[in-house]
């Protein structure tokens, strides 16, 4: 288990330690000691937001935040019981508008065609990112708008990149998604069981 | 404590409000405020423009038209580069030219940290003072700028906020709030007060209490910083939203219905934040239209007050 002391550190130092310690070693226990209530509830609410189980120890004025993560959640009661936590979580990041290299008009057929057959995958497909070349099929006149339109309707999280979007002005012309930050990207890929890159 | 007085101080400390307010004759009154901080941005120049918009906005807030201010100023001269303290005053002085207000004075003093703000002083008609514990059954509540400025600037110091986020911010913090109090001045308003350091929530319970009313809060429609939602569940929460939280937990009840992001959110510490008006139900509608219409564009009806004697405020 991973032991993390963050007693006298103020908000956010104490969040920002345990994210560090999950990036590097991956555990599946962390035990984050604070001294204070704020950094108690940011601690347990970070590690929640990162898929893990949380308890709590106290002792005195210090309070041990402890974070399990297990594959297969057993019988614990889940303050948010999500019905799709049977399903696997697919992200798919388009960072073109064509598949592949070659010919530009097939490139472009080719990438149509996989949006359109993308609904194969089911409530496994949890997120649809654009970044770089791959926003301008947000945008108006794109071929796959009306398809994109109707996987959003349909409950499909579309992330389009903010930052793209504005190296090549198209701010205003994006028709569908949600303008999003690398940040967003980046937990997006951590919280997902499959990242498909393109 | 007894805090000394005269007949002529319209609002002081017994009933802490705002803005301190003593009348001068029939149709004048003074109104003073102080407020100072330590910087809330990296750039000094635009904590110098937020220090002062912050320290304006409780005239505003009282209903009145500031004129004179004084700088208040703590910093580590022999430490730090002269430029920085040169560029927090600019961005002060600019804002106050905005505000069409005169700086007149200040005292600056030596200090480890840097603190800066001001102190302001308005004019007022004695009959027109906005205080916020004056609501109303019936009317609704009004907010004139989004939350999530306290959540935002944590996960700045964290690093995790882009920089276009950074910037919308902190233009946010640096906006007067002159415009929606000229605005607000044309309609039938009861209270109002200004969302800083307790939260939206915070700053309600000051207006509920002793009020004999109650108030019903429609969470889905009080304008937010959506990034500031991300940051909530991710537990970038500033240790003063779980203070303001405690402090009046017993006051508010949320339905199961409010996202624990959102609940932060609401209980987010704000620096210069928006105005939060009791207007007449019959002009809320046109009072959001006119704010809106005049450049204000996140200003929403959030809420109503409801006749209910317990001094409640619930959350759905």
């Amino acid at each position: 288990m991973k032991e993390i002391d963050a007693r006298g550190l103020a908000c956010p130092a104490p969040v920002l330690q345990t994210k560090a310690a999950l990036q590097q070693g991956h555990p599946n226990r962390v035990r984050v000691v604070v001294d204070n209530a704020a950094s108690q509830q940011n601690v347990q609410r970070f590690l929640e937001s990162q898929g893990f189980l949380t308890a709590l120890e106290q002792d005195g004025v210090d309070c041990a935040v402890i974070g399990s993560y297990d594959a297969a959640p057993s019988a614990q009661p889940q303050p948010e019981p999500a019905p799709s936590t049977a399903a696997k979580k697919i992200m798919v990041m388009c960072a073109a508008d064509r598949i592949g290299n070659g010919d530009d008009v097939l490139g472009l057929k080719l990438m149509i065609n996989f949006l359109r057959t993308l609904k194969e995958m089911g409530d496994e497909l949890w997120r649809l990112v654009f970044v770089n070349n791959g926003v301008k099929l947000t945008i108006e006149g794109s071929e796959v708008l009306e398809d994109l339109k109707a996987y959003e309707a349909a409950g499909l999280n579309i992330l389009v990149c903010g930052t793209c979007l504005e190296h090549f002005k198209l701010l205003e012309k994006k028709q569908v998604g949600e303008t999003t930050n690398m940040l967003d990207i980046v937990t997006a890929m951590q919280l997902s069981d499959k990242v498909i890159n393109l | 404590m007894v805090f000394p007085s005269d007949e002529n101080v319209i609002v002081g400390l017994e009933r802490a409000d705002d803005a301190g307010v003593y009348q001068i004759s029939d149709d004048l009154a003074l109104i003073q405020t102080v407020d100072f901080f330590t910087p809330i941005v990296d750039d000094p120049y635009w904590f110098g423009q937020i220090a002062a918009a912050n320290a304006l906005s409780d005239v505003y807030a009282m209903g009145g038209k500031p004129k004179t201010a004084m700088n208040l100023v703590a910093f580590p001269a022999t430490q730090m580069d002269l430029t920085i303290l040169r560029q927090i005053i600019l961005g002060g002085i600019d804002k106050l030219k905005e505000a069409e207000v005169v700086l007149i004075g200040g005292h600056s003093v030596e200090d480890k940290e840097i603190k800066y703000g001001l102190s302001v002083t308005g004019f007022i008609h004695p009959a027109r003072v906005l205080a916020k514990k004056n609501l109303r059954t019936g009317d609704r509540l009004v907010l004139t700028k989004p939350l999530g400025t306290g959540i935002v600037t944590t996960a700045i110091k964290a690093n995790m906020a882009p920089a276009e986020l950074t910037d919308k911010v902190t233009r946010l913090m640096a906006l007067l709030n002159r415009d929606a109090a000229g605005i607000m001045a044309d309609f039938n308003i009861s209270a109002c007060t200004d969302v800083t350091g307790f939260g939206l929530l915070g700053h309600l319970a000051e207006m509920v209490c002793g009020s004999g009313m109650s108030v019903r809060i429609d969470s889905g429609q009080v304008p937010v910083i959506a990034e500031a939602l991300q940051f909530a569940s991710m537990g970038l929460i500033p240790a003063g939203a779980h203070k303001n939280r405690e402090f009046r937990e017993e006051m508010i009840a949320f339905a199961k219905t409010v996202p624990r992001a959102l609940q932060d959110v609401l209980f987010d510490p704000q620096t210069s934040g928006g105005l939060l008006i009791s207007v007449s139900e019959n002009q809320a509608d046109a009072l959001v239209a006119t704010l809106k219409d005049q450049g204000i564009g996140d200003a929403a009806q959030i809420g109503e007050i409801v006749r209910s004697p317990n001094e409640k405020i619930r959350v759905v």
